[in-house]
């Protein structure tokens, strides 16, 4: 398993888009992909999951991708997450 | 927050049809429009469809959250409806959507996302949605959210409240400050920016700038009080004793410009600043003064664009007249120079009572603009007891000053003693009480000061007619040394108001020296560092020597203001500089015995100047001593490359 932490950049948070986006990008890699966020511990591949998290702008949240092509599911979402979904 | 609480039974329609997305969509606005929580349906329309275009909001399963944030939405609310066939909604599992929910949002940077968050943690149990789909009426509709909601959430929550609470208080008025270190522009953009936000969002936001012609707008103790919060954006100190107690944002400038919604909206959760500096006792003593240069400053600058306005179209009027028609009547002796000439004095001759009016605003408020206002014209007139209709000798720019500073401390006092009168009286004072008692007063007042100013007035100005030769050449170099000290600062602005109130004694026609003197004290700063930027390129950076440019224009327009981001960077060496050469430049100017009739307009007054070609002798010789001034002091910039 492979980990990283980000800070979520962008200025509405892990809103809709964002959300949407990340899942569309986790789903092709084989691993599982989990975002801890506080005390919750989130499936990256679910939307409704991500979005129910409510993580707002400038908070840390922990990747960990566990699996086939770990490493490369990671790099793609620590880069998502960095470029603020293209926000 | 709670989700029953954003939708109502009005807002819920269940098993209906609908054609395709947008068809949906209109339905949901519609539904959505129903508490009145949307100013502008058309508006909240086409901002759910442009959320559309970004990517679909059909989540899975055949649920749909179409959302939108808008300035368009007064309050956040739901709208929600199940159809009895689904509809395709571009959904991520190709499934047709039937069960809607529609978020509007106003624009808060949070909100938003916590309904999302709370309706997605609800709609992941396969069972509250079963029901949902299943409910037969809205009313059932809303005791199954209810149920689930206060399963999960609790009824009343307790951790999330105060954080909802907040966006949902109503704001009213937000307050801000805005400066940035030349004054010019930043300042008065970034509190547009905010002023116009203000009103879309329909807050009250008053913006106090503090630019280089000083303070304008400046908040007053009652608006600090009732304010909901205080933005201050600005890139230069700021003083913030008087705002303490209130949440007070600090940012840079730019984010005014830039992010003014964010602003208002953030500034009253802002943490609530605490001054913590002198004791009350020495704040006070020490913004005296400060207040005066401000209540002073808010005269000036309302006073200035008359003065330009006014000064150029008379101007104007005596570069197209004919002088040899009739010399005494130089200016209206042709029917167009008559024209400008009738229109500038128009606005000119409100510069005097401008100027007090606006004094006594800064200090008392409203009631005091119309007292001001008379006391500046009486002063213009220079009413008597003896004569009430205005005499032949005017109180002038003195009088004015004093008319202002008196009505407006006057207005004060009258207000501090009205709070005794019966509430009943409430109503009529500013209406009746405050104009006829602080007319008859400020009548009184001006017809005693009247005389005494204007035998002042008399003697100064005829001292000034009668000075010598010498004298006069110092009084060049002090005043247009003055204009350079600041540029655009106190120094700058008490010479050139001056200047300008020479000109209002002239007679038509006649130039003044001394506004001549302090005009080219004022050109020279740009110009000299232009040159230098030019002549003594290794000495500035390449962006000083590409803003350099524009000074050229700067200084020939006479805004001396071109010239502080240089001063700013270098004070100890520009500032003297300029000041030397300014000098050397009145002093010539006054020996050449150059006269201006304009109070401004740089080098398109050159026209009708008097002695025009010693003008332009004083101009280069002053900005080429300034330029050599800087080339000498000024040291080498090392090209870091």
């Amino acid at each position: 398993m492979v980990s990283a932490k980000v800070k979520v950049a962008n200025e509405q948070g892990l809103h809709m888009r964002p959300a949407q986006l990340f899942v569309n990008t986790m789903t092709p890699f084989k691993c599982d992909v989990t975002v801890i966020f506080g005390d919750k511990t989130i499936n990256g591949k679910s939307i409704m999951f991500l979005m129910a998290a409510c993580i707002k702008k400038d908070s840390e949240i922990e990747i960990q991708c566990s699996g086939e092509q770990e490493e490369e599911a990671l790099k793609a979402a620590v880069e998502l997450v960095e470029s603020g979904f293209g926000e | 927050m709670r989700i029953v609480d954003l939708l109502n039974k009005e807002k819920i329609a269940l098993n209906i049809t609908a054609a395709d997305k947008n068809d949906i969509i209109g339905k949901l606005v519609d539904l959505q429009s129903k508490n009145g929580i949307l100013t502008d349906k058309k508006a909240y329309t086409e901002a759910i469809i442009a959320r559309e275009a970004q990517g679909s909001t059909a989540i899975e399963a055949g649920i749909a959250v179409p959302h939108a944030k808008s300035g368009c939405v007064k309050a956040p609310g739901l709208a929600a409806c199940t159809l009895k066939e689904g509809v395709d909604y571009n959904a991520m599992d190709g499934k047709p959507s039937d069960l809607f929910f529609m978020i509007a949002a106003p624009l808060d940077g949070d909100l938003h996302l916590e309904i999302l968050s709370h309706l997605m943690v609800l709609l992941m149990n396969p069972d509250f949605v079963k029901e949902l789909r299943e409910a037969k009426d809205a009313e059932a509709f809303m005791k199954i959210i209810d149920r689930y909601e206060t399963e999960k959430y609790g009824g009343e929550e307790k951790k999330e409240e105060p954080k909802t609470a907040a966006p949902e208080k109503k704001i009213r008025s937000v307050l801000a400050v805005t400066a940035c270190p030349t004054g010019i522009a930043h300042t008065y953009m970034a509190a547009e920016a905010l002023e116009k936000k203000g009103r879309e969002l329909n807050i009250n936001v008053k913006v106090e700038t503090q630019g280089s012609g000083g303070a304008k707008n400046v908040l007053t103790k009652e608006d600090i009080e009732n304010c909901d919060g205080i933005i201050i954006a600005a890139d230069k100190d700021v003083d913030l004793a008087r705002f303490g107690g209130k949440p007070v944002l600090r940012v840079p400038v730019s984010d005014g410009i830039h992010k003014p919604e964010e602003l208002i909206l953030k500034a009253p959760k802002a943490p609530v600043y605490h001054h913590t500096g002198e004791t009350a006792e020495t704040q006070i003593s020490e913004s005296f003064g400060r207040k005066l240069y401000k209540q002073l400053m808010n005269g000036v600058s309302h006073m200035l664009p008359f003065v330009i306005g006014g000064g150029i179209l008379i101007a104007i009027a005596f570069l197209l007249d004919d002088a040899s028609i009739d010399y005494s009547n130089f200016g209206t002796n042709t029917p167009v120079a008559a024209w400008f000439k009738n229109i500038g004095n128009t606005a000119f001759n409100f510069m005097l009572p401008i100027l007090s009016g606006f004094i006594a605003m800064a200090i008392a408020d409203r009631p005091a603009l119309m007292v001001g206002f008379a006391g500046g014209a009486l002063a213009v007139s220079g009413a008597t007891f003896a004569s009430p209709g205005g005499t032949a000798v005017p109180a002038g720019f003195l009088g004015a000053l004093i008319a202002g500073f008196a009505s407006g401390y006057l207005m004060l006092g009258m207000r501090k003693i009205c709070d005794k009168l019966p509430k009943a009286l409430e109503g009529l004072k500013p209406i009746l009480i405050y104009p006829v008692v602080g007319l008859l007063i400020i009548g009184l007042f001006m017809c005693l000061v009247n005389p005494v100013v204007g035998a002042i007035n008399t003697a100064l100005y005829s001292g000034l007619e009668a000075m010598g030769e010498s004298s006069k050449i110092v009084l060049g170099i002090v005043l247009a040394g003055m204009m350079a000290i600041d540029m655009g600062g106190p120094f700058n602005k008490a010479a050139y108001v001056f200047g300008t109130s020479t000109l209002a004694t002239m007679a038509a026609g006649q130039g003044s020296d001394i506004m001549a003197a302090v005009m080219i004290g004022g050109m020279v700063p740009p110009i000299a560092i232009a040159l230098a930027t030019t002549f003594f390129k290794n000495k500035f950076t390449p962006d000083e020597r590409k803003s350099g440019v524009v000074n050229y224009i700067m200084g020939l327009c006479f805004i001396t203001e071109g010239a502080i981001p240089f001063a700013a960077s270098d004070p100890l060496r520009v500032i003297p500089s300029c000041m030397i050469g300014s000098g050397v430049a009145g002093a010539l100017s006054m020996a050449f015995r150059c006269a201006l009739p304009a109070p401004h307009g740089g080098i398109f007054v050159f026209p009708v100047m008097t002695n025009v070609g010693g003008y332009f002798i004083a101009l280069a010789v002053g900005s080429v001593v300034g330029m050599l001034l800087l080339g000498i002091l000024k040291k080498k910039v090392k090209t870091e490359k």
